[in-house]
């Protein structure tokens, strides 16, 4: 398995958010400590997990890759953009490299917002950014299939 | 082209993903001219070094993005004004499947 030396973690902090490349995710608990505010009143997670199948066949794993430090630079502009629609947030953005499990988590968001509705959106809003523009590459194996040939996915 | 045995100048090339794999390798120095160097004709010179063992990575570098020095080229840009001097980093970014 190749490994680029530029797929590494590292972590960019913006005012009210912190984007994340991670070998181990943080456990969620820790997660929500870090964007609760008594300000406000709605916390909104997402997690992402490995699917055991993709269109009939079993898969086993995933593997990640990122192109680290443009993917941060990527994370922290689609924060901006969320920023322009919603003043008041905080966010936290974590997506792991190497590989992710059946079950096991790959990304998770969580955001802080005054009300429900921001909350919601923003979350959602990060999330379809991320999948559309982050320099971060998945790779799929299948069961029954030589490992070389497992397919690098892609999001479009 | 000219040989570029006595360039001083060099990028670093970056592969991901399907290039990557494709390639074999994660990274490559490559010996540039050292000056009126772009990026199109970095493409040209990739297919040209690597295609004979990977006939697959022109396709793959057709449907690819890429990045200078850690800032994305955009789909509209004309990659002939896009220069490249030396040791910059040059990334093949090919689709992304994140999330």
């Amino acid at each position: 398995m190749l490994s680029p030396g530029s797929s590494v973690e590292g972590t960019l902090e913006l005012p009210g958010a912190i984007c994340s490349i991670k070998n181990t995710l943080d456990p969620i608990e820790n997660t929500i400590e870090q964007v609760s505010d008594d300000r406000f009143g709605a916390v909104v997670t997402f997690i992402g997990t490995t699917r055991n199948s993709f269109q009939g066949k079993v898969v086993t794993k995933l593997e990640y890759q990122a192109y680290t430090k443009l993917a941060l630079k990527t994370m922290a502009t689609i924060i901006t953009e969320a920023r322009n629609q919603t003043a008041e947030f905080q966010a936290v953005v974590q997506h792991k490299i190497g590989v992710v499990g059946v079950g096991e988590p790959s990304i998770v968001i969580a955001v802080s917002s005054p009300h429900r509705k921001e909350a919601f959106h923003t979350c959602e809003f990060i999330l379809e950014e991320v999948k559309r523009k982050v320099q971060i590459w998945k790779r799929e194996y299948y069961e029954g299939e030589d490992e070389r040939q497992a397919e690098w996915k892609s999001n479009v | 082209m000219s040989s570029t045995s006595t360039s001083t100048a060099h990028i670093t090339v970056l592969y991901f993903a399907a290039a990557s794999t494709t390639l074999g390798i994660t990274e490559e120095k490559i010996p540039i001219p050292e000056k009126g160097f772009d990026l199109s004709q970095l493409k040209d010179l990739l297919v040209e070094r690597h295609s004979r063992d990977n006939p697959t990575l022109r396709k793959i570098l057709d449907s690819s993005q890429w990045s200078v020095d850690a800032e994305m080229v955009g789909d509209d840009e004309d990659l002939t004004k896009v220069e490249l001097g030396d040791g910059v980093e040059v990334a093949v970014i090919c689709p992304v499947s994140g999330g």
